[in-house]
């Protein structure tokens, strides 16, 4: 009875200081983001309660709803991209390195690297690449074809979305893949051999025995992916600057979040309670897309 | 291991054509990042008349000016200093403290602990970006802002992935070990001090890894919390540099050697667990 006692209590001793940071600066601001949305706030100053005020504002105000819905619209390009190219992509690379082609090791190895550079290193490669001026590609093509043929790359805003998804594949790859990797490592041999037995191909036995098995790991990439598709900041900033680029074909809603939120010397207007409703939009989407992922894949679990 | 072999006699012929030119397209894929680290370190050594119009080929001479020039003349030692000190307080701390948690979590059983365990689960549904402009206010008032101390904060609290290995991996432990010990009279923090932390030395580096990597590496919190020039990390210091780079054209070459060697290194040493932490916590999370 004493032992229980004293059981009760020390746990709190270790849960204290986590709770605490944990609570304070993660949880705390984000339940302030819901707070000051509905605030019409600079930052200094009274706050006016404007209820759903900056919302309103940021889906019918013609100047603030376009950029808006632009940078929106580019999120979920983007997402659509991942769904389509890169989780396709990253499912073949790991099947590929599961059934251990030659230099398996090697390519595992050189495929995740790009997951440990920063970002501002990889936007940098990035203009090595694509710079029109000083760019290895456009060298490489008026080498082969001469002056007419090089591009603006970036700078064209038909290209500019696409050569990011590539510095995206290329950057991000490796984490996705890895995941997939695993659990296909976890695929209990029984079930493999039986389809080996009853003379299964390799492409075969990847689309009845290996991809069903990959539930679990597709929900997590997708969450994350959600996640990460809806707050992408670092690649289009450093790519682009902070205004999207090109036709603002690289704007994304946490961009417009922090020129409305922390450019207030750069772009004339600092709001908090504007940025805060974007915040809250933000949370909005992530939630329901992952609550959406989440029952999507248990319908095709089994 | 039987069982590959078998599969490897049924293989036909087509299909390990076919599988050896993936393997030589996925091989010459590579050959960008190689192509991409390579040059930029040999860049660095160019002096930086070659460099215009040598930016493809291999240097005629080996120089150090360019990092001369930038350890020296600009801020970006102090930019190094900066990340140096900002990774190794945030991983302590956020070592210490995802491990008090993730141990308390796996062997203390008390009411609401499955409540608790999914709040600290919504950090990773919830990234911290979303409340960054309260938590912005929040530093400023606290005088945290333009701090590293504001930044280790930040860090520490994001504790939701670590937290999540911890448990995992103290979940796994065999309870009678800490039992005897508590059994000998050991109180609980001893026991935790002396007993777990010993040994579960491959989840704290292989935590220490992750976080090492991905706050080494941040961009969007130190370009929100640190404006001043005096505490900005080498993210940010690479960015300013490759932001205006046709002016900084010698520089940058020898700026991103100097904060892509030490990482490089770790991934070569320790690219194994790196990979293991990750999807180890993604998958069974």
């Amino acid at each position: 009875m004493k032992k229980k006692k004293r059981k009760n209590r020390s746990y709190i001793g270790f849960i204290a200081p986590g709770f605490i940071m944990y609570t304070v600066f993660m949880m705390v601001p984000l339940a302030f983001a819901f707070y000051y949305s509905v605030f019409d706030w600079s930052g200094i100053g009274p706050k006016t309660f404007v209820g759903f005020g900056n919302f309103i504002r940021l889906f019918t105000n013609e100047r603030v709803s376009g950029t808006f819905f632009n940078a929106l619209g580019n999120n979920f390009k983007y997402l659509l991209c991942v769904l389509l190219i890169i989780t396709p992509i990253q499912i073949f690379f790991a099947y590929m390195l599961h059934i251990k082609i030659r230099f398996h090791k090697y390519i595992r190895f050189m495929l995740f690297l790009p997951y440990v550079i920063s970002t501002s290193i990889v936007g940098f490669f990035a203009m090595i690449l694509f710079d029109p001026n000083v760019g290895v590609l456009n060298k490489i093509l008026t080498a082969l074809f001469g002056k007419d043929a090089q591009q603006a790359w970036l700078g064209d805003p038909d290209m500019v979305f696409k050569i990011f998804v590539c510095v995206i594949i290329w950057q991000c790859i490796g984490s996705g893949m890895m995941i997939f990797f695993a659990n296909m490592q976890e695929i209990p041999s029984e079930i493999v051999e039986a389809s080996v037995i009853d003379g299964c191909g390799e492409w075969k036995r990847f689309w009845h025995v290996v991809l069903p098995m990959l539930t679990s790991s597709l929900t997590t990439n997708i969450t994350l992916s959600v996640i990460y598709a809806m707050t992408m900041f670092d690649l289009p900033y450093i790519l682009v600057g902070p205004q999207g680029g090109a036709t603002n074909k690289l704007d994304f809603i946490n961009m417009v979040f922090y020129r409305y939120a922390f450019g207030g010397t750069y772009f004339g207007e600092t709001s908090i309670g504007f940025g805060s409703a974007i915040s809250v939009v933000m949370f909005v989407i992530i939630l329901s897309l992952t609550i959406v992922t989440k029952k999507l894949l248990k319908k095709i679990e089994y | 291991m039987r069982m590959k072999k078998r599969a490897k006699k049924i293989e036909s012929r087509p299909a390990k054509i076919i599988k050896g030119i993936i393997s030589c397209l996925l091989v010459l894929y590579t050959f960008i990042s190689i192509y991409l680290i390579g040059m930029t370190i040999l860049n660095s050594f160019k002096t930086k008349s070659e460099l215009i119009n040598n930016t493809m080929g291999w240097p005629s001479s080996f120089t150090l000016d360019n990092f001369r020039e930038v350890i020296f003349e600009d801020h970006f030692l102090r930019n190094l200093l900066n990340s140096v000190i900002l990774v190794t307080v945030s991983v302590l701390c956020l070592c210490i403290v995802a491990s008090m948690l993730g141990y308390a979590l796996a062997h203390y059983e008390f009411k609401g602990k499955a409540l608790l365990e999914s709040y600290f689960l919504l950090g990773l549904m919830f990234p911290i970006q979303l409340g960054i402009l309260p938590l912005f206010i929040m530093l400023t008032r606290m005088n945290l802002n333009n701090t590293l101390w504001g930044l280790v904060m930040i860090y520490t609290a994001n504790l939701s992935f670590s937290t999540l290995l911890f448990t995992n991996f103290f979940k796994a432990l065999p309870k009678s070990v800490m039992e005897s010990a508590r059994i000998d009279g050991a109180r609980d923090f001893q026991v935790y001090l002396r007993i777990v932390l010993p040994i579960s030395k491959p989840v704290i580096s292989t935590v220490a890894l992750i976080s090492f990597v991905q706050i080494w590496n941040d961009f969007f919190m130190p370009l929100v919390f640190l404006t001043k020039t005096g505490v900005k990390t080498l993210t940010l210091g690479i960015y300013s540099y490759s932001a205006n780079f046709l002016a900084n054209w010698n520089k940058i070459f020898a700026a991103i050697t100097i904060a892509l060697i030490p990482i490089i290194i770790i991934y070569f040493l320790f690219s194994e667990q790196i990979v293991e932490g990750l999807t180890g916590g993604a998958v069974k999370g």
